[in-house]
């Protein structure tokens, strides 16, 4: 009896070569050490939001308004990766690039709103050096948020070498590994708007 | 080490057969991204309903902060299981039972750390 014969083409192109299969296991392990530390970022914010030292606290600092409006852009950009992807296993290429212009501008706007609302943070008394939760506020969100500028890095990079190589394995293996550290990113997200934002207007 | 002694560790036609198994076969033929767009609207739905809740003040603050962790945990689940493609793997899914232990450990340390500060009232 002969085994079935090998059909590279019944697999979505960046399963395609069992190398780049791989390496997306391997990214899904570093996905997992980098979901740790956030863990204990969490932790340590969990410990000290309650030590305010007489400064501001949760309650009085933040304004669900412009958080509201960085979590729909982070949700969308997470949708329009997921499009991407989908359209790069269908070998639509110029939507693919499209989609993910789109992210990575989305990425740019959620930076950018986080950024304003640290400045405005600082430019009230309310710095990193002020109180213990202040400290550990700004580690977590900004730990959050230098991951995304990197994002945003990656996928520039990735769309000069779609340019200059097309979709190949390697290209489509490396795309489908920023798709997962992007909605990593998004999971981190939805976590900080819940425990930081959400929960700290809760009396 | 001799050449004799080198096993060939690339996966058997077997493996590459139970490899498309935990794939999708018809990824290809979707016309849509329904799933993506059910995805997001999802997690739209859930993102509102979270901020409603905390506008609304209608729930005493434990009974809304377990919703607020139940909704959160929700739009966790949609980011994996829709857009990760957490399920799909060539071969065995070795991601998943790592990813649940990596689960364990975020939950455990972060809860652990709520619970013992429960104690520390009026000390620091």
């Amino acid at each position: 009896m002969s085994l079935p014969a090998r059909s590279e083409e019944r697999l979505p192109i960046e399963f395609a070569e069992e190398e780049q299969s791989l390496r997306v296991t391997g990214f899904w392990l570093f996905l997992i050490t980098d979901l740790l530390i956030f863990a204990s970022l969490f932790s340590s914010y969990a410990v000290y939001v309650p030590m305010s030292a007489g400064g501001p606290t949760p309650m009085g600092l933040f304004h669900l308004g412009p958080v509201l409006i960085e979590t729909l852009a982070l949700l969308t950009s997470s949708f329009t990766v997921g499009v991407a992807i989908w359209a790069m296993r269908r070998g639509q290429i110029s939507l693919l690039r499209y989609a993910l212009v789109v992210t990575l501008l989305l990425g740019a706007v959620f930076v950018g709103l986080e950024l304003h609302e640290f400045v405005l943070d600082v430019a009230q008394g309310a710095g990193w050096q002020r109180s213990a939760f202040l400290s550990s506020f700004f580690l977590l969100v900004a730990t959050h948020g230098a991951h995304v500028s990197f994002g945003i890095l990656w996928a520039i990079a990735l769309l000069f070498q779609l340019a200059r190589h097309g979709l190949t394995a390697v290209t489509s293996r490396k795309l489908y590994t920023f798709a997962l550290y992007w909605h990593f990113l998004d999971i981190v997200w939805v976590c900080i708007f819940t425990f930081v934002y959400l929960i700290g207007k809760v009396s | 080490m001799s050449a004799a002694e080198e096993r060939d560790l690339s996966e058997s036609p077997q493996e590459f057969e139970q490899g498309l198994r935990i794939i999708d076969p018809h990824f290809a033929e979707e016309r849509f991204p329904w799933r993506q767009v059910i995805g997001f609207a999802a997690s739209l739905a859930l993102t509102i309903a979270a901020l409603l809740l905390v506008r609304g003040g209608v729930l005493a603050p434990q009974l809304l902060t377990a919703a607020l962790f139940a909704l959160a945990a929700l739009q966790v689940g949609i980011q994996l299981g829709v857009f990760m493609h957490l399920r799909e793997s060539r071969g065995p899914a070795w991601h998943v039972p790592l990813l649940a232990l990596g689960i364990a450990i975020a939950v455990g340390m972060v809860g652990m750390s709520i619970w013992i500060m429960t104690f520390k009232w009026g000390v620091s």
